[in-house]
């Protein structure tokens, strides 16, 4: 059978589609902003709420303030939040708008991580782990 | 007689020779080559900019054909031209970006080929921002945005490998 010409070709084309190949993949994450000329009249009765702020996090509930998490160390305790927006999820399974808010001198990469946070959750199952949905319509907006 | 043994000799030693195992060649490299060839077909819309770093994330969403934003350390491109400095925006007083809105509606009305007529219907913004850009920066530009009917708005991210939180 004559192979070598197909050989050939395979040759050619796996370094050509190995230089190709990209490695760092970019995504994107889509807002939920809410539109200028679109004010819902009707304020909903709950709402999640992440407030972040220099000091730590606080999770509100549109009125008031449920939890603070502090900072542990530098670094914002997102496992913490995680737990919180978990049990919140929990309770409203229907939910699925979100809020970040935040102070105007939170870097940007904080907001992606935080925005991580609130999308999904990464639960263990025997061995494997899998990403549950929490609340995947993520506005961002002023801290109050 | 000489020669003929010692062609003897060869033939012999020719068949203990194992011939080049092409078919387990050819397997490996079709398998390859369609490996690699899936992971082709998702076409590039956006490249990664060499003087920013983009945070990373673990969504999945794969990018759009739309007007990009490039938030760097002290520019700001909208489509590849600049438009405004970081320091004037943090400056600035009022919530909407002037040089940013022009450049905006600019886009949307001058439609030229195929690709920006896509792009300028597409009423999107996909914001690459370096990631040690403050938020207030980024606010006054998606308030830019909003206000100038590009209502879907999305940030691009460098995937991550998932394992990790």
């Amino acid at each position: 059978m004559e192979m070598t010409t197909f050989l050939n070709l395979m040759v050619v084309l796996v370094p050509f589609l190995l230089i190709t190949v990209v490695f760092s993949r970019i995504t994107i994450a889509e807002l939920d902003l809410p539109s200028a000329e679109s004010t819902s009249p009707t304020a909903p009765t709950f709402r999640v709420e992440v407030v972040v702020r220099e000091a730590g996090l606080e999770i509100m509930d549109g009125a008031q303030v449920i939890t603070a998490i502090p900072k542990t160390g530098d670094a914002y305790d997102l496992p913490k939040l995680s737990e919180y927006l978990v049990a919140i999820k929990g309770q409203y399974p229907e939910k699925v708008d979100a809020s970040v808010l935040l102070e105007p001198d939170i870097q940007y990469d904080h907001l992606i991580q935080i925005m991580d946070t609130v999308r999904s959750v990464e639960v263990q199952e025997g061995g494997q782990t899998n990403r549950t949905d929490l609340f995947t319509a993520i506005s961002i907006g002023d801290a109050p | 007689m000489k020669t003929s043994r010692r062609i003897r000799r060869m033939t012999r030693h020719k068949r203990v020779l194992p011939k080049l195992p092409l078919t387990s060649l050819m397997d490996v490299f079709t398998i390859l080559v369609f490996f690699l060839m899936v992971n082709q077909s998702s076409v590039e819309v956006l490249q990664q900019p060499r003087q920013i770093t983009l945070p990373e994330s673990v969504v999945e969403e794969k990018p759009r054909e739309t007007v990009v934003i490039l938030v760097g350390k002290d520019e700001v491109l909208v489509q590849g031209v600049p438009v405004a400095r970081i320091a004037d925006i943090q400056a600035a007083g009022n919530a909407e970006i002037e040089p940013i809105g022009a450049r905006l509606a600019e886009l949307s009305e001058s439609v030229i080929g195929l690709s920006t007529q896509a792009v300028a219907e597409s009423q999107e913004v996909t914001v690459l921002a370096d990631k040690s850009i403050p938020f207030s920066v980024l606010k006054k530009i998606l308030a830019t945005c909003t206000a100038r009917g590009y209502t879907r708005v999305s940030l691009a991210v460098v995937q991550k490998s998932g394992q990790t939180v």
